[in-house]
């Protein structure tokens, strides 16, 4: 998949979930509406958010999605867009959480990001885990693994592991 | 001094590595593990979403309802009808399904109950929709916190896919002795280790400052392990995790009783000398921003941090004004820190708001009994029930902008307990001393008490 188009630029490092789903969005069980939440939470969101209304990939430094396990977080970034995260690395359980909903988490060297977050417009290939900007080309790797649950797979996945979960439970829990 | 150092010539392996192979059920691509999941926890906000999704696209099919435990805790009670409707969801759905609730009244903070009650076993893993659960890594458990999804297809399979994590041996020798606390050298780790310098690694916390730990102490320090970007933290069992489970009535399975090989391989080696650890204070936004509270804000402190703190390079923390003060949450809510907090407000006056949140039903029934709600009311404290609280932001004890508050809980990021509010991490000594004063301080600022005759 390509995806293609603005660049929403965050020159900071441990963008943590209460900043990218503030608590206010976890009490209600249906969470249509949660895009209008998403990263508000940022001491310097208003600015920020109103200049870059359209963005479809977000750009960070590290430790991005830190904190609270809040999928939230996820689902907010994607209902306001967001499609692809670039950050130098991810919290674990947000890269989890990205992954298992198909928003697409790339990991870059640090020093490519300054250039990334100027970039202004990026084309990404998800399939040749390519980053194109201007004339330049960035390459990443996806998880080999989790990179199959983008299209919705992991319950499939973990629905279709069950007999193997059954068969070693049988051999290995008294 | 503590220092990373060299690993050496090793090639045994870790705790972690053993209950790592003890619960892999097949290899994956990439690293990655299929886990066997002993115990699942959710909770009412990431958990009922769960519960809805198992029931719509997999016709409310369920591995093992026996090793899924429920909890009602973030707001709880439910505190409007948005709230209201997820703990009934995830309340109508644990009655339908046989699973064991611990609802209001009867429960508390999900991982101080699944604690004080055994649920949790040495070489077992455990995974709850919460960050925090890695606390419960000090009984010698992978124990992961995880988002809606992830639980959602370990209650379906009670098994969970993770990428095998390096893992950091945390080492702290000599004894931590008052005034510093378990609380102090879990800020103190996440300081040297700092906030995201843990990404990627699993902690296992060594050396006989850690065995001389008790369970509570364990709890509090495993707790912040993802305060320092981990995945987890864990501490090998011995006769202190045994004891703790033999009191709770706890089977221990026989082949559980395993440790580090002594030639163990660690990525990485963090020594700490216990002896270094002294009273912390957070003074920015994430809890790797500490420092002694006799210490000072650093001179390069990050800008952001210290315009949102409302503070300046070189500030003295010591002696800061405070607008309120907070005891409780996973960290530090269990019957030890409350008789700590006790200890230090017996007898004096709050100058400030001051909330105590015991962690769970339990604990709370525990400290009646021993008297210290007397204590935190004559203290001019408000005694409340078990829940989350203050910690979240999200039902009560809310800051406002600009409020500075002292809190034993394990998260100062920006708006966690209120937009705009200010928090600052500590033990809850430290917390209680700070209450009485109305400023930052350990029990040693007090003045002595005078004994009516």
């Amino acid at each position: 998949m390509i995806i293609e188009g603005i660049v929403l630029p965050i020159d900071r490092a441990n963008v943590d979930t209460d900043q990218i789903a503030p608590s206010r969005s976890l009490v209600a069980l249906d969470t249509a509406g949660i895009g209008a939440v998403a990263l508000t939470g940022m001491p310097d969101a208003e600015a920020l958010l109103k200049d870059h209304d359209d963005a479809v990939i977000l750009v960070a430094r590290e430790n991005f999605g830190c904190g609270s396990s809040r999928e939230h977080a996820v689902w907010a970034l994607m209902a306001r867009g967001i499609k692809v995260v670039i950050a130098p690395s991810f919290a674990r359980i947000f890269n989890e959480n990205a992954y298992n909903n198909g928003l697409v988490p790339v990991v870059v060297p640090d020093a490519e990001i300054d250039g990334l977050l100027h970039a202004g417009v990026l084309s990404i290939d998800t399939e040749a885990e390519r980053i194109t900007v201007g004339d330049r080309q960035i390459v990443f790797a996806l998880d080999p693994l989790r990179k199959t649950y983008l299209a919705g797979g992991f319950l499939k996945f973990m629905d279709e592991a069950i007999p193997d979960v059954r068969a070693w439970e049988a051999i290995h829990i008294p | 001094m503590s220092a990373f150092v060299a690993n050496g010539p090793r090639s045994g392996q870790s705790y972690f590595d053993k209950v790592w192979a003890r619960r892999t059920i097949k290899e994956l691509p990439g690293a990655s593990a299929l886990l066997f999941v002993d115990r699942v926890v959710l909770y009412e906000i990431l958990g009922a979403r769960a519960t809805l999704t198992i029931d719509e696209r997999f016709g409310g099919r369920l591995y093992d309802r026996s090793r899924i435990l429920a909890v009602t805790d973030h707001i709880a009670p439910a505190k409007d009808t948005d709230s209201a409707i997820q703990a009934h969801t995830l309340r109508k759905w644990a009655k339908r399904n046989d699973v064991r609730m611990f609802d209001i009244g009867d429960g508390g903070i999900c991982h101080v109950v699944v604690g004080e009650r055994g649920y949790v076993v040495p070489g077992s893993v455990v995974c709850c929709s919460d960050s925090h659960t890695c606390t419960l890594g000090a009984f010698g458990a992978i124990a992961l916190g995880v988002g809606t999804t992830t639980l959602t297809g370990a209650m379906l399979s009670e098994a969970i896919v993770v990428q095998k994590p390096r893992i950091m041996e945390v080492r702290v020798t000599g004894l931590l002795t008052a005034p510093a606390t378990a609380k102090d050298l879990a800020l103190y780790v996440a300081n040297r280790i700092g906030f995201r310098g843990g990404v990627g690694y699993m902690l296992e916390y060594t050396g006989e400052a850690i065995h001389a730990l008790t369970m509570d102490q364990r709890l509090t320090l495993c707790n912040m392990a993802v305060e320092a970007g981990a995945t987890s933290g864990i501490i090998a069992p011995d006769a202190t995790t045994y004891d703790y489970l033999r009191v709770a009535a706890v089977e221990v399975p026989a082949d559980s009783h395993f440790s580090a090989d002594s030639d163990a391989y660690y990525d990485a080696v963090l020594v700490i000398d216990a002896n270094d650890v002294a009273p912390m204070i957070s003074w920015g936004t994430n809890p790797g921003e500490s420092v002694p509270i006799t210490g000072s804000v650093p001179i390069d402190a990050d800008r952001s941090s210290l315009e949102y703190m409302g503070l300046a390079p070189g500030e003295k923390l010591h002696g800061l004004e405070i607008d309120q003060a907070f005891i409780g949450s996973c960290t530090n809510s269990r019957l030890s820190d409350l008789r700590a907090a006790a200890a230090v407000l017996l007898g004096r006056r709050v100058q400030v708001p001051t909330i105590v949140t015991p962690g769970s039903e339990r604990v709370r029934r525990a400290a009646e009994a021993e008297g210290l709600h007397v204590i935190f009311q004559d203290a001019g404290a408000l005694w409340t029930h078990a829940t989350c609280g203050a910690c979240c932001g999200l039902s009560m004890g809310v800051l406002a902008p600009e409020m500075r508050c002292a809190s034993s809980s394990n998260r100062n990021f920006p708006g966690r307990m209120g937009e705009g509010g200010r928090v600052h991490l500590a033990s809850p000594e430290v917390v209680a001393a700070s209450a009485i004063l109305g400023r930052l301080a350990t029990s040693a600022d007090l003045p002595a008490l005078t004994v009516a005759s």
